[in-house]
């Protein structure tokens, strides 16, 4: 569904990402592991439109997308969860999803609420919440809400448990895992590694930009020297 | 003349500085220019506003025809002077601003040196408020301004364009992502602003009967000064500070206070002008985040 061809990416002249090639398929889980700095963040963000490429391509359901303007690409099917979680502070939740639906017409709207909600039904208790004061798993609740609204076929979400309580990252994988029940393409960022390796269908390991390890989540569980050298063990 | 007869008069020129300010306030929220030059939108509108009433005679043609012409002057200042600088630092397009200001007014001294009167000034007349003449010009220009910012706030809040516009404001990248055209929202922006400006100067020449060149000045030091007393950025900071500045400057101008057997009025030692910029300047340095930033 999504390839990355020799993809390079950065800021000006600094290079974050170098020569990467990975191939996500139709349906599945993908996740992308590494320390911090690693390129996993700006990998998603060279995706999304939002961070220049280098060098190299992007191929979205065989076309490819890599002079795309970022609002464009949402029409195709990409949606984004950020690092962060980017929020519109200043907005309720609900308005938070609005703006994640802006693309789709007002029925459609109320469909994905209703939906959005189906999965994270705390939000519906905070709909006319300010996005700015929920709490830190609501915020991820409601950033992966917001993409979901944009109906996509192919979701990124990035830190997907980072600063959570273990419940709320429960919340957060099986929310992941309903999803690809769905059919939604799902590529995710992790730095602790054991959910996503538990989740994933395949990995991507990155260090300073470039790819260390790449294969099926089977194969990397079965990888003891893997986990040891670059996935920690503080799992 | 009674307190609720100073304090009408102060909200009648609020509502003159909330029109020009509004716009100053959105061009800050949504790319953090301090945009001088949009005074010149004010004089520009007065200068249609004028010629238009003159030629027709007809002054809500004139009026629309200002904010058109005004709103599209916008969009075109944003887009050929703000928009090629956005990614250098702000003092660049700072200066770019002062340097249109300057240069617009110069391109109204070379259209009408002397400026522009009403042949026969509409909107005329007079109405008594306890015991204070009120000019008919300003009330109407307060319920204009009334309706068109309510009208601009409503908008907001309520429809989806406004949600769009104000996830904009806030995080660009991220109501990109989402599909919204942030270039397009720009120019929405620009166009709402100018038009108000616009408004603004038809509003004021009413009541002077001369539109010149240099009608913008004051107004727009006052008005940059306003919107960073109103925390920047801040619309509802900003529309608190300018109610609270006209009604200041009615007060200051006309109350006097004995001070032992001698009568201390400020309005006979500062016009309101120098009245206003003394108040802010001691706020600023009170307070110099303004007086409603956000926590
Ligand atoms: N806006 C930016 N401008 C310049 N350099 C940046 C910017 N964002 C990231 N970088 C640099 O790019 C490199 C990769 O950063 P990136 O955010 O992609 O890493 P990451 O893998 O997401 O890390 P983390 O786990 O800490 O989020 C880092 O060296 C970082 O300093
Ligand atoms: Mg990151």
């Amino acid at each position: 569904m999504l390839r990355l061809d020799g993809m390079s990416c950065g800021y000006g002249d600094f290079r974050a990402v170098t020569d990467l090639s990975l191939e996500v398929r139709e349906g599945s889980i993908f996740a992308l592991i590494g320390a911090n700095g690693a390129g996993k963040s700006s990998t998603i963000l060279a995706i999304a439109g939002h961070v220049a490429l280098q060098g190299g391509g992007i191929t979205f359901e065989n076309q490819e997308i890599s002079t795309l303007p970022a609002r464009r690409r949402v029409h195709l099917g990409i949606a984004i969860a950020p690092e962060g979680r980017q929020l519109f502070p200043d907005l309720t939740v609900r308005e938070n999803l609005i703006v994640g639906g802006m693309i789709h017409d007002r029925k459609a709207e109320a469909e994905n609420i209703e939906r959005v909600l189906g999965l994270f039904p705390r939000l519906g208790e905070r709909l006319t919440q300010l996005a700015g004061s929920l709490s830190g798993g609501e915020q991820q609740m409601l950033a992966i809400g917001r993409a979901l609204m944009a109906q996509p076929k192919f979701l990124m979400i990035d830190e997907v448990s980072l600063g959570l309580m273990p419940a709320m990252v429960d919340v957060c994988y099986n929310a992941i895992a309903a999803l690809r029940q769905e059919g939604i393409t799902v590529l995710l960022v992790e730095q602790s590694t054991q959910r996503a390796l538990d989740i994933a269908d395949d990995v991507c390991v990155l260090e300073s930009g470039r790819t260390v390890w790449q294969g099926t989540a089977a194969e990397a569980r079965d990888d003891p020297s893997l986990t040891a050298a670059y996935l920690g063990l503080s799992d | 003349m009674t307190e609720l007869a100073l304090l009408v008069q102060g909200l009648l020129d609020g509502s003159i500085y909330a029109l020009i300010a509004v716009g100053l306030t959105l061009v800050y929220g949504l790319l953090r220019i301090l945009h001088v030059a949009h005074a010149a939108l004010f004089t520009l509108g007065g200068y249609v506003g004028v010629v238009v009433t003159n030629e027709t005679g007809s002054f809500i043609l004139a009026l629309v025809a200002a904010m058109i012409v005004a709103g599209i002057a916008g969009m075109i200042i944003y887009r050929l002077v703000y928009q090629p600088i956005l990614h250098l630092p702000p003092y660049v397009a700072l200066i770019a601003s002062i340097g249109l200001f300057i240069a617009m007014q110069e391109g109204f001294r070379f259209y009408d040196e002397q400026g522009v009167s009403y042949v026969n000034p509409p909107v005329q007349g007079t109405l008594e408020l306890a015991g204070q003449t009120l000019q008919l010009a300003k009330i109407v220009t307060f319920f204009v301004a009334i309706i068109l910012i309510g009208g601009l706030g409503l908008l907001a809040a309520k429809t989806r364009t406004g949600v769009a516009w104000r996830a904009t404001v806030t995080m660009p990248a991220m109501a990109e992502s989402f599909g919204i055209n942030i270039i397009q929202v720009r120019y929405i922006n620009f166009f709402i602003g100018s038009a108000l400006a616009a408004v603004a100067g038809v509003m004021v020449s009413l009541t002077t009967n001369l539109v010149e060149p240099t009608s913008g000045d004051v107004w727009s030091y006052k008005a940059l000064a306003i919107i960073v007393l109103g925390g920047l950025g801040s619309m509802r900071g900003t529309l608190i500070a300018c109610f609270a500045l006209g009604v200041l400057e009615a007060f200051a101008t006309t109350t006097c206070v004995p001070l032992g057997n001698i009568q201390i009025c400020l309005g006979e030692i500062m016009n309101r002008d120098a009245i206003a910029f003394a108040f802010l300047v001691i706020v600023l340095m009170i307070r110099p985040q303004g007086l409603f930033v956000r926590a």
